[in-house]
């Protein structure tokens, strides 16, 4: 018995390659949660969630494509019936059909000049979209319906600290702007027009976080504000919130905020007349407000022993305004996404993959 | 399929595991129950095991050998040692006396120490660790260099050449007279390590003009920036008079360089990355022993020296960015004074006192911290008393204690109690026992790194309980040993690094475990006539390392499930069958499978790794002439070419070749 077993287990295979294609065809109006996984394992999910039917499907890009996500899934956008996600320590932007999650082309490393680590994809049309990049100090320009490169806009950014990252993209007009995250504490401002970097604003706190766009054309940007401890520091790991007009690049407001140790993100509602902050807590503000209110609009969910729970992304349904927070656990097991009401009310919440950060609603 | 059955089949029926001739005489074999080994739970990796492939490192004898998990993936990449499904931090690793756990991370990475650096090696479990040192709440592992006194000269030279562009040299000259010894030992280690494998989580589809996919496969890819380039060179000299003095010396340098693999999601082919280890390392250790009368004295000072550089940055065009920029600079000095008295043949008294200064520089640069981590020094203290008492021939009783001082903070007073009982004595077969508690101070990096370090932790804290049976039957032509234990065993404030916010990682005393489980060990050998012997040695190990730590929030769903990475069963069998100067070895490693969340889901494809097999063989010819010693070895790795990874995207290679050729110049002894 022993020796069969012996016999066995020398021919068993080690490997799981699962039950390959899998057929999914969903035309309904559902949210992509994408999950980043944890750095180095090659662990990053995408989950498909139907609000009608409250239902979940995890891992649905490994199991329609028979291929993993890869590492570090950084940002989902949609555009035109196609769901493109940056996977940044794969080098690999992903174009799936919305419906059937089936990969419809992919831009890679190769394929371009100067992309290294994409972080965020910004559409201009269909035929031209922008890719910004955590170590290039390129923007990437490609066409998201051929998956062709086009070119690159260089930054125009002294390095600092060796470190030239630009994150977020939103528009105003024929401007782009995009947040330096790595040791900066500058906007650059794109004209669309020339695919160059036509100016700049500095912040009075370092490393701006996560942007928004109001309906009255006015800027929203939050800081991290570095990193600080007892005997070593980068700024002095106080997060701001600012308000800036797009138009005229001024600075109109700007709050420090009361809380550190935070992953701070920035929101609106459909209309773009409530700005909606993570900073530990959910917090909700009129745009016209002249600051942040006191009290959290959603509390983090608290544990039974008191500890908040860690609210790792935001994003808002254009459709109806629910709000969608994704809570990432201990970082090393299925997050939970809860999905809030217009009015914070709960609707409902669920199991997705590993750290979800980012939402994309179809 | 058919050729691994046969090959099965044919070791099935001549389990193996003897000695050659040559060999005899390396083997150590205790013959009597030592009182300083009462109750003590221990594995033995004598000079045979650990000198059957020049090689292999000690990752790869761990794993091949004994019932530790060792988390690897692959040659020449960090491989730690686990036992009983604690942390590698938990495992204590001393080198001729003295520990070498990383100041900064308290592991030990078990690959760059090469076996044939090591001539003896014992393996303390649970409790009895603590007849080492303090710290080991799952273990130690205890490496020794031996003197050879009396062999004359000797020259030992051997090439490997084998798959992947990969050679393996070592060099060895001993001398040994009744007064002196001295050995000195050279391995160069070198591979391009860039096997081809079928990259099961990428696919490449083939599509037409129009965007419709034609066909779809999974692409045949390399192993990028698996390179490695390792030297190691190990001096030692020993000195023994005609009083009971022996004095010894050792120095090892190491200089390694290291690729760090691709992950096989990664798709940047074009863009220049370079993500390489480099390691420069000088240990060094002088000793004097002297036995006189009832009692023994040893004095041990060492010194090490260590730099360690990690570098993962990007090129393109003329830009670099560094994604990983690290440096760390450590020395450690050590001073150790030890004695035994026996004053009768029923009582044996102990003492140890080990003082060691480790001072550490670090810096690092990346996208969340630049500049220095720290720049500091630590004195820890470890004094440790012991008294060991045979009431009866059959029984015997050992208390340890034990205390741990770390800069100025002292952990409470470690106990430990043994006890053995010989059962029946043909069989050698002993009753053990002991129950122990243990602290695990924090490392430096726990204390101090910036960010994220955390002054305020509190020393690891563990109880283990253990009990089993060890028994030896010798006879002319046949021998079997065992050894069967159980062992219960709590750590609370377990330091556990989690990532914050702000996306770099901090620590805290966060985790509460439960380990329980079984080891056992069985061993046959067999000598038949016509010059054949045929053994087996099989080592098992059921380790539930379960997290019993207070649930983070409401979501948190990791109560009650198996730790991340550990294994509940693993096993291994190795085998040797001899027949005149022909050897056939055979080695069996399997791992049960793994889970890579805390939470343990299996819903996704990444969530666990499957259980792990592994089947090397070997086939040894020697040839002895009159003024040359010779032999040729043929090994085949991953014998059935299975594919599979042991770390979530980390690839590992198929089948796999080397050939050994072995030359041993002979001389006539004075």
């Amino acid at each position: 018995m022993l020796l069969s077993a012996f016999g066995l287990a020398a021919a068993c295979s080690n490997s799981d390659h699962g039950p390959g294609e899998e057929s999914f065809s969903d035309t309904g109006q559902g949210v992509f949660v994408l999950c980043e996984g944890n750095f180095n394992s090659g662990n990053s999910t995408l989950s498909y969630y139907n609000p009608e039917t409250r239902e979940v499907e995890n891992g649905v890009f490994q199991r329609a494509n028979d291929r993993r996500l890869g590492d570090t899934g950084q940002s989902i956008q949609l555009h035109g019936g196609v769901a493109y996600v940056a996977m940044e320590n794969s080098g690999i932007i992903w174009g799936l059909d919305t419906a059937t999650f089936r990969v419809r082309g992919q831009l890679t490393t190769g394929q371009t000049e100067h992309m290294i680590n994409p972080r965020y994809i910004h559409f201009l049309s269909d035929d031209k979209a922008y890719v910004t990049d955590l170590y290039s100090p390129y923007i990437t320009i490609f066409n998201p319906r051929t998956f062709q490169y086009v070119g690159s806009i260089s930054t125009r950014q002294e390095a600092s600290f060796g470190y030239n990252s630009t994150e977020q993209m939103v528009a105003w007009g024929d401007r782009v702007f995009t947040n330096c995250w790595s040791y900066s504490n500058k906007i650059l401002v794109i004209d669309t027009r020339r695919d160059e970097v036509c100016d700049s604003i500095v912040l009075s706190s370092w490393q701006p976080k996560s942007m928004a766009m109001d309906a009255r054309g006015k800027l929203w940007v939050i800081t991290d504000g570095g990193y600080s401890t007892d005997e070593d520091s980068f700024s002095d790991n106080i997060p701001h919130l600012y308000r800036i007009d797009a138009a005229t690049l001024a600075i109109e407001l700007d709050q420090a905020l009361d809380t550190d140790e935070a992953n701070v993100q920035l929101a609106t509602n459909p209309a773009g007349t409530v700005l909606y902050v993570i900073n530990n807590d959910v917090y909700r503000m009129d745009v016209s407000a002249s600051h942040l209110p006191v009290r959290p609009f959603i509390e983090a969910p608290r544990g039974a022993n008191g500890r908040r729970h860690y609210l790792y992304g935001i994003g808002v349904n254009p459709r109806n305004g629910e709000i969608y927070v994704a809570d990432a656990v201990d970082y090393r097991q299925s997050g939970v996404v809860y999905r809030y009401a217009e009015d914070g009310t709960l609707l409902h919440q669920f199991r997705v993959g590993i750290t979800p950060n980012s939402f994309a609603f179809k | 399929m058919k050729r691994g059955l046969v090959l099965v089949g044919l070791l099935a029926c001549s389990a193996l595991y003897a000695q050659q001739d040559r060999q005899l005489d390396e083997v150590q074999i205790t013959a009597h129950r030592r009182l300083k080994d009462a109750g003590v739970q221990k594995t033995v990796l004598d000079t045979a095991v650990l000198h059957q492939n020049v090689a292999l490192s000690m990752s790869d004898i761990l794993t091949q050998h004994s019932t530790l998990f060792i988390k690897s993936y692959g040659r020449a990449t960090e491989s730690t040692a686990e036992f009983r499904g604690t942390s590698p931090s938990h495992t204590q690793v001393l080198w001729n006396g003295m520990k070498i756990n990383s100041p900064m991370l308290g592991t030990v990475d078990f690959s760059t120490i090469p076996a044939y650096f090591i001539d003896h090696a014992n393996l303390l479990h649970g409790a009895s660790s603590l007849t080492l040192t303090g710290g080991g709440l799952g273990g130690a592992v205890e490496m020794q260099t031996r003197p050879l006194f009396g062999q004359g000269y000797a020259l030992q030279y051997i090439q490997g050449i084998g798959s992947f562009d990969t050679y393996d040299q070592f060099l060895r000259f001993t001398y040994g007279n009744d007064h002196w010894s001295t050995s000195t030992r050279l391995v160069y280690s070198t591979s391009d390590n860039d096997f081809k494998y079928t990259n099961y989580d990428k696919k490449v589809d083939v599509r037409d003009e129009a965007g419709n996919i034609l066909r779809s496969y999974h692409p045949t890819e390399r192993n990028r920036s698996g390179y490695f380039d390792d030297v190691h060179a190990l001096q030692d000299v020993y000195y023994r008079d005609d009083h009971g003095n022996r004095f010894g010396g050792m120095l090892w340098y190491t200089h390694s360089l290291r690729g760090l693999p691709f992950l096989s999601v990664d798709y940047r082919d074009n863009v220049d990355f370079k993500n390489e280890h480099r390691q420069d390392a000088l240990r060094s250790v002088l000793s004097w022993d002297k036995t006189f009368g009832t009692w023994n004295l040893g004095t041990r000072a060492g010194y090490v020296w260590q730099d360690i550089a990690y570098d993962y940055y990007t090129t393109r065009e003329t830009v670099s960015t560094d994604i990983t920029h690290s440096r760390s600079h450590s020395q450690q000095a050590y001073v150790q004074a030890d004695a035994d008295w026996m004053p009768t043949r029923r009582w044996l008294l102990t003492a140890n006192l080990a003082t060691y200064y480790n001072h550490v520089r670090s810096s690092d640069k990346s996208p969340f911290h630049i500049g220095d981590n720290y720049n500091l020094g630590r004195m820890e203290y470890n004094l440790s008393l012991s008294a060991k008492w045979r009431p009866t021939d059959r029984l015997s009783l050992s208390a340890v204690l034990c205390e741990e001082c770390y800069k100025k903070d002292f952990v409470p007073v470690i106990p430990a109690l043994f006890a053995e009982y010989v059962l029946y004595r043909p069989w050698g077969l002993v009753f053990k026992t002991s129950v122990a508690r243990n602290y695990r101070y924090p490392t430096m990096d726990d204390l101090y790194f910036r960010p994220g370090g955390n002054p305020n932790l509190r020393p690891e804290r563990g109880i283990t309980y253990d009990g089993g049976l060890e028994g030896r039957v010798e006879r002319e032509r046949f021998s079997l040993s065992m050894n069967l234990s159980a062992f219960d065993s709590y750590i609370t404030d377990w330091i556990l690094w989690t990532p914050n916010a702000k996306g770099y990682w901090q620590p805290s005393n966060l985790r509460k475990v439960h380990n329980y489980g079984t080891e056992m060990m069985l061993s046959a050998e067999v000598r038949l006539p016509h010059a054949w012997t045929i053994g087996l040695t099989g080592n098992y190990a059921y380790t539930p390392s379960i997290n019993k730590s207070e649930d983070l929030d409401d979501n948190d769903a990791s109560y009650g499930k198996q730790l991340v990475y550990v294994p509940r069963h693993s096993a291994n069998l190795s085998g040797r069958l001899t027949w005149r100067s022909w050897t056939l070895r055979y080695q069996w490693t399997h791992y049960s499978e793994r889970f890579t969340t805390t939470s343990n889901e299996v819903s996704y494809i990444t969530g666990r790794l499957l259980p792990y097999y592994m089947n090397d063989v070997s086939l040894e010819k020697q040839f002895q002439w009159r003024r040359v010693h010779a032999s040729v070895k043929a090994v085949v790795g991953n014998l059935f070419d299975s594919e599979y990874v042991t770390v979530l995207s980390r690839p590992m290679a198929g089948r796999n070749f080397e050939i050994f050729l072995e030359i041993k110049p002979q001389w006539k002894r004075n």
